[in-house]
């Protein structure tokens, strides 16, 4: 890193978190308020903050950035609140209600309940303008292009005042010319509208999937582009050297005309960084396969990546809308510091997804919350420190802790406290399980193959329960966790998806020269697109896969290839990577059944030279940082156990603590229990790894 | 049904929630490996299939979400399957099975059992049912419109063990697969249910490893008195006495005229009888053998119960049913046809039932779903040189009731699936069969008129690609709409109801029968679903809603003036003549009164 710095800004929820990395490998953590209304703003009362702490104004730190990056939730935020922009989507007439009909599926868990809304629709049905057109599952056109049509919606747009608008048609991606004329009839029309080509955005098959990931799309171009017109002319006037970079939800970077066109990347980014963090953190151990987790006030992220390649999710509901982009896949729960322990109908104790947020709180916090919280238990079970965090900044109070684990689940379960609050910590825990078991298990993976990492402030308390739960044995928990996915961004690469689609069966020299033309095609593109961002030779990485099945099965399961010609020599090696994976992810193979392809994928990659790395040198020894003790429970019997409490900070390289023990880091408080040993790291972590013969 | 017995061992509550959780967790794990897996767009796209786990009793101590038809007659099915081979059950045995009369449902709902074995002891099923792309017989996809008995629809298989020991019994299940249009694709699904049943098997073993038999078994015993304890709750609440329902069972071309289906509901403190009585069964395939109708009394008692899962077959200890005499519509003996049995009579069973609940609990019932009325079709695939055969999904996707407060949701029916269906995604249905899909889409007019309006019904336009087609009708729901409730009903009730219309060329017919018909490429064919029911008084409705709903083409100007009395004066700006509407209204509520 030639320059003095790297940026990276993070907005989450409530905080918008900002990390600094500088040559020497220090690394440095501000927090700001997060903004909302104008997200902007939040950015610059940050710059405020590190211009505090350095003694330098901003316009002379940006200037010394390397690179400035920016993961935001204003595309998320316009999401979840039905605030996009007000959009039209022109589609094949008869088909124009598929993003309604929604496949004529109610969620799961729902079935009986009468309450249950469906969802918002973006764009309301007379807005939704069928024109006369189509193209039939073989590539021919049946109808061709009623331009008339066109015209005709145009007008309603124009009427109803429409700021964006999507283009999807039936089976355009065979045959994409009908999207694009009508695209030019609409920009001539409208000339003031974002627009969005189903085919473009996402060409594979599957149009209910294609014409929703183009309308979430088009909903959020217009919000999407007026933000990052903001930051960047904002940072510019700053004297960055290099357009800001916006974290994907894909777990890469791009620029801002990419995230204006491709807004639909923009939406689940903030937990997209923890792999590219998880992989970093865990490079020092040799570790490659890395699960990483992260809790924080409501909710509880998992993402896993084997051997350096990150789980994926395509075609799937984000937010009850139907997306077909590739993203990261994180599996999201309703378990976080404030998720709230209730009994339900059952008589069961259960815990989340409610969750008391930041107001009122955890019943801890003393700000009228009554409810008993994972951080009331965490409290009462003595992990916590109740003069707060190292900081100080929050002192919480035990006794309303003890009160509301007492009143609402103790007393009615018949339990002690202890027991209670140690019951909510292992239900939190089970749930979380759970949810691991969706990124391992269903991907045909075996959890306790991989190394857990811990992100997020409220992780570490968890995290060495949590890893017994599922049977992992080595831990890496960062200094830095509470500001880990910010960190991921700053170590991340460019990175932009090329799709095309190819429903073929691969029996015949034909289909596979057709597979090696549509990549030779899409990486031609790609790597135009990075070469113009200023990437070139080595620095310009593709990755391939394909999407594929037995025919006759309609879901498709992925497969990573390597970069050769297809061809009748090679396509062996790929037959067989699939009946491979089949069997991993389903417990069988058909190794005598046809294989066709559907899709297939490109990733391009503009790889961005990594700060340098955190280094710790010699401190303090453990028993030299033992700031006292505590009596915590770690059984479900609920016994207390005295615990001594380490100061975290002081610690230096080397320093090894046998749990059961807290040690109490400035942003995150770190449980080690019995049968556990934790290792600080020069790298800035510590490695915690099971006793060959735990007592747990 | 067995009475609550305590565990033998204290179960503490959290391992009690922890347990439940990889319960949920391992049914998900087999549903989605089938979802994934699966050759039969009936299966792949549409989600017509369940999980369950049972346990050696055999009692059902996790239900799936999926298809609520299938899940009450696994519980029935279950018992007739285990009990059929007794102690001749061993590690590495699984079972098939697909007969009404040994408890199964329609016998193209076929299903696999697997028992799981912990240390040389039965422990517990792994059960997957799905809805095969065909079953043999005379007519592709199995359903015969025309058969007059059992032996005409299909290939009955009663409990059959096609796994023994470990070893795949080759002979039979190429006796099975022979008797089966479009093999390759039944061959997928048999491995895709088998490798369900393995999924599931693999996560109890696990469990029991990690909490040991004891602590799981006394979790599973509670669990399954929780459940129970929590349907007595319930029921408790409900004034003790005698409430019964009545629908009708429209004609759909067997010409036996309508038929009545009685429910009647006995409730005393907690518990619950409910007898059902149908008329006589008749030589046409709507008739429904006893486990079958399990399903659809389920289904009525749930739509008052209204509870989240997860579901055990504790819920239903306190619940006795008397399907009515053998020989009857619900309660049928073979020979008895009965292909068309998971949707009609059994959406006018679960009607009848639900009626009787929303007699009992007026405030809490939500209306009646949309009854399916749907298609088959068949034919050859020039593309692929190979013989298609399917149920059409999307051609059952009706509209839900309106519930106490909000209208029924678009598309999510039929009443039998409650949701759990996927219609599939046009272009996956264009790729995997030689078929043109013209519309998918809402019909207007067709939501049962209510203070909440009913969902939305769906068109369904098709035409074959480049050969002729074969397409079977089935169902119901043609004449009669579904029924609304606490006062709802509608005034224009031909576009509120399901039918077909076939275009052959300057040739144009509505067919509201079962029949089985060959259309060429140029024809075409529309299905269309009919619309849910709707809650309250449709003069009620706000008239700020009934207008949005015309601004989105969902009620007509028309729809407006006859279902809810609102006069729009103003076609393009939809203003609204609000003199005039109060007047209407004012004279409808009288002439309701």
């Amino acid at each position: 890193m030639k320059s003095e710095y790297r940026l990276g800004i993070d907005a989450g929820g409530t905080f918008t978190d900002f990390v600094l990395a500088d040559k020497s490998g220090k690394v440095r953590l501000f927090k700001a308020l997060s903004t909302p209304q104008d997200p902007t703003l939040a950015i610059k009362n940050g710059l405020a903050l590190i211009s505090e702490e350095l003694g330098v104004p901003a316009n002379q730190i940006i200037p010394n950035c390397d690179l400035c990056i920016n993961g935001t939730t204003v595309g998320l935020n316009a999401l979840i609140t039905h605030k996009g922009a007000k959009a039209g989507l022109i589609c094949t007439a008869g088909h124009e209600d598929s993003l309604e009909i929604r496949l004529g599926h109610k969620e799961d868990g729902y079935r009986y309940d009468p309450e249950y809304p469906p969802a918002t629709m973006l764009v309301p049905r007379y807005l939704r303008r069928g024109v006369q057109e189509r193209i039939l599952s073989t590539g021919e056109v049946r109808t061709p292009l009623n331009e008339a049509d066109v015209r005709a919606a145009c007008e309603i747009f124009k009427a109803e005042g429409v700021e964006t608008v999507a283009i999807s048609f039936v089976w355009s991606v065979l045959h994409p010319e009908h999207e694009r004329r009508a695209g030019e009839i609409v920009r001539e029309m409208l000339p003031g509208v974002v627009l969005t080509l189903g085919s473009e955005l996402y060409p594979q098959v599957r149009e209910y999937t294609r014409t929703s990931t183009a309308v979430v799309n088009a909903y959020l171009a217009p919000i999407m582009k007026r933000y990052v017109t903001a930051v960047d002319a904002y940072f510019q006037s700053l004297g960055a050297k290099q357009p800001v970079r916006y974290y994907q939800s894909n777990g890469g970077l791009a620029i801002g005309q990419a995230m204006t066109d491709r807004s639909v990347y923009a939406i689940n980014s903030g937990p997209a960084s923890a792999p590219a963090a998880g992989q970093y953190v865990c490079e020092p151990f040799g570790k490659k396969d890395v699960i990483t987790v992260d809790m924080g006030g409501t909710s509880f992220d998992i993402t896993l990546t084997k051997d350096g390649s990150t789980n994926i999710n395509k075609n799937i509901d984000f937010l009850r809308y139907r997306i077909g982009v590739p993203m990261i896949q994180v599996e999201t729960l309703g378990a976080g510091g404030g998720s709230i322990g209730w009994i339900d109908e059952m008589g069961l104790m259960q815990m989340g997804p409610q969750s008391a947020g930041s107001d009122p709180g955890p019943a801890c916090y003393g700000q009228g919350g009554k409810l008993p919280t994972v951080s009331d238990a965490n409290l009462v079970m003595g992990y916590l420190n109740p003069d707060g965090l190292v900081g100080g900044r929050l002192p919480l109070s035990y006794q309303k802790a003890h009160d509301a684990v007492k009143t609402n689940l103790a007393d009615p379960l018949g339990l002690s406290v202890e027991r209670a609050a140690y019951g909510m910590f292992t239900i939190v825990n089970a749930n979380m399980v759970n949810g691991i078991r969706r990124v391992t298990v269903e991907r045909g993976y075996d959890p306790r193959d991989f190394v857990l990492v811990g992100a997020g402030g409220a992780t570490a308390a968890h995290i060495t329960a949590l890893a017994d739960a599922i049977g992992i044995d080595t831990i890496v928990l960062p200094k830095l966790a509470s500001g880990l996915c910010a960190f991921g961004q700053i170590i991340s690469d460019v990175k932009y998806n090329y799709m095309a689609t190819a429903p073929l069966r691969l029996e015949t020299d034909a289909a596979y020269a057709r597979i090696d033309e549509l990549y030779s095609q899409i990486e031609a593109q790609g790597i135009e697109h990075l070469k113009t961002d200023g990437f070139k030779g080595k620095d310009i990485v593709v990755k391939r896969s394909l999407d594929m099945r037995y025919v006759g099965q309609v879901h498709e399961c992925t497969v990573e290839i390597d970069n050769f010609k297809v061809d009748a020599k090679s396509i062996g090696k790929i037959i067989d990577a699939f009946h491979k994976r089949h069997e991993q992810l389903y417990t069988y193979s058909e190794p005598h059944s046809v294989v066709e392809v559907v899709n297939i994928e490109s990733t391009v990659y503009g790889v961005v030279e990594k700060p340098a790395r955190m280094k710790i040198g010699a401190g303090a020894s453990a028993d030299k940082a033992i700031k006292g003790y505590r009596d915590a429970v770690f059984s479900a019997d609920g016994t207390r156990v005295k615990t001594p409490i380490y100061d975290g900070t002081p610690l230096g390289a080397g320093a090894t603590i046998k749990g059961p023990a807290v040690i109490e880091e400035v942003t995150t408080t770190i449980v080690v229990e019995p049968g556990w040993t934790a290792r600080l790291d020069e790298s800035g972590s510590y490695l915690m790894t099971r006793d060959k013969k735990g007592t747990k | 049904m067995a009475n609550t017995a305590k565990p033998k061992v204290e179960v503490d509550p959290i391992t009690l929630s922890v347990v439940r959780g990889i319960l949920e967790t391992t049914q998900r794990e087999m549903t989605l490996s089938l979802e994934k897996t699966a050759r039969s767009s009936v299966f792949n796209l549409a989600h017509d299939y369940s999980t369950a786990l049972f346990n050696a009793t055999p009692e059902m101590i996790l239900q799936g979400q999926d298809i609520p038809i299938h899940l009450g007659s696994l519980i029935p099915a279950m018992k007739v399957v285990a009990g059929y081979f007794g102690d001749d059950i061993h590690e590495g045995d699984l079972l098939i099975h697909n007969d009404p009369a040994w408890g199964g449902s329609h016998a193209i709902d076929t299903c696999f059992y697997k028992p799981v074995f912990w240390k040389g002891r039965l422990k517990y099923w792994t059960v997957c049912k799905g809805h095969l792309t065909d079953v043999g017989g005379p007519v592709p996809a199995g359903y015969n419109p025309n058969a007059k008995e059992i032996y005409a629809e299909c290939l009955r298989i009663p409990p059959v063990k096609v796994w023994d020991r470990g070893q795949p019994r080759k002979d039979v299940l190429n006796f099975i697969l022979t008797n089966m249009r479009a093999r390759r694709d039944q061959e997928g699904d048999f491995n895709a249910l088998i490798g369900a049943c393995q999924v599931g098997e693999r996560a109890l073993l696990a469990m029991l490893e990690k909490y040991g038999e004891e602590t799981v078994d006394a979790c599973i015993d509670t669990l399954l008195n929780m459940a129970e304890r929590q349907m007595r709750a319930l029921i408790s609440d409900v004034p003790d006495g005698t409430y019964e329902g009545s629908a009708i069972l429209e004609d759909a071309g067997h010409g036996f005229g309508d038929f009545e289906i009685k429910a009647k509901v006995t409730i005393k403190a907690d518990t619950c009888h409910i007898e059902i009585s149908s008329p006589p069964q008749i030589p046409y395939f709507i008739n429904s053998y006893e486990g079958n109708s399990y399903s659809g009394v389920y289904l009525g008692l749930m739509m008052f119960a209204q509870l989240p899962p997860p579901y055990n077959e504790g819920l239903y200890r306190c619940v006795s049913v008397n399907m009515g005499p053998k020989g009857t519509i619900c309660n049928a003996a073979e020979p008895a046809p009965h292909m068309n049995c998971t949707t009609t009579p059994m959406e006018t069973l679960t009607d009848a039932v639900r009626l009787a609940f929303e007699k009992a609990v007026p405030s809490k019932v939500s209306a009646s779903w949309g009854h399916a009325n749907g298609l088959n079709i068949a034919g050859w695939d020039k593309r692929h040189d190979e013989e298609y055969v399917t149920m059409v999904l999307a051609t059952i996707i009706s509209g839900a009731g309106a519930t106490p407060s909000q209208d029924g949701w678009h598309a999510c029916g039929p009443e039998c699936c409650f949701g759990a269906l996927t219609s599939g995604d046009v272009e996956l249905l264009e790729y995997s069969y030689p078929i043109i899909i013209h519309r998918y889409s809402l019909m207007t007019d067709s939501g049962g008129a209510g203070k909440f309006r009913g969902g939305s019904g769906t068109a369904w336009e098709v035409e074959p690609l480049n050969d002729d087609m074969t397409f079977i009708t089935f169902g119901e729901g043609r004449r009669i709409p579904a029924v609304g409730a606490a006062g709802a009903a509608s005034t224009m009730i031909d576009t509120k109801v399901g039918r077909l219309e076939l275009v052959e060329g300057d040739r144009q017919e509505t067919i509201r029968e079962n029949v089985i018909k060959v259309i060429k490429p140029g024809d075409r064919i529309t299905n269309m679903n009919p619309g849910g029911g709707g809650y309250g008084n449709p003069m009620e409705r706000p008239v700020e809603k009934v207008v949005w709903d015309v601004k989105n083409g969902l009620v007509s100007l028309e729809g407006a003036k006859e279902d809810y009395g609102v006069i729009i004066k103003d076609p393009t700006t939809l203003d609204v003549d609000i003199a005039a509407t109060n007047a209407l209204r004012a004279k409808r509520a009288v002439a309701a009164k």
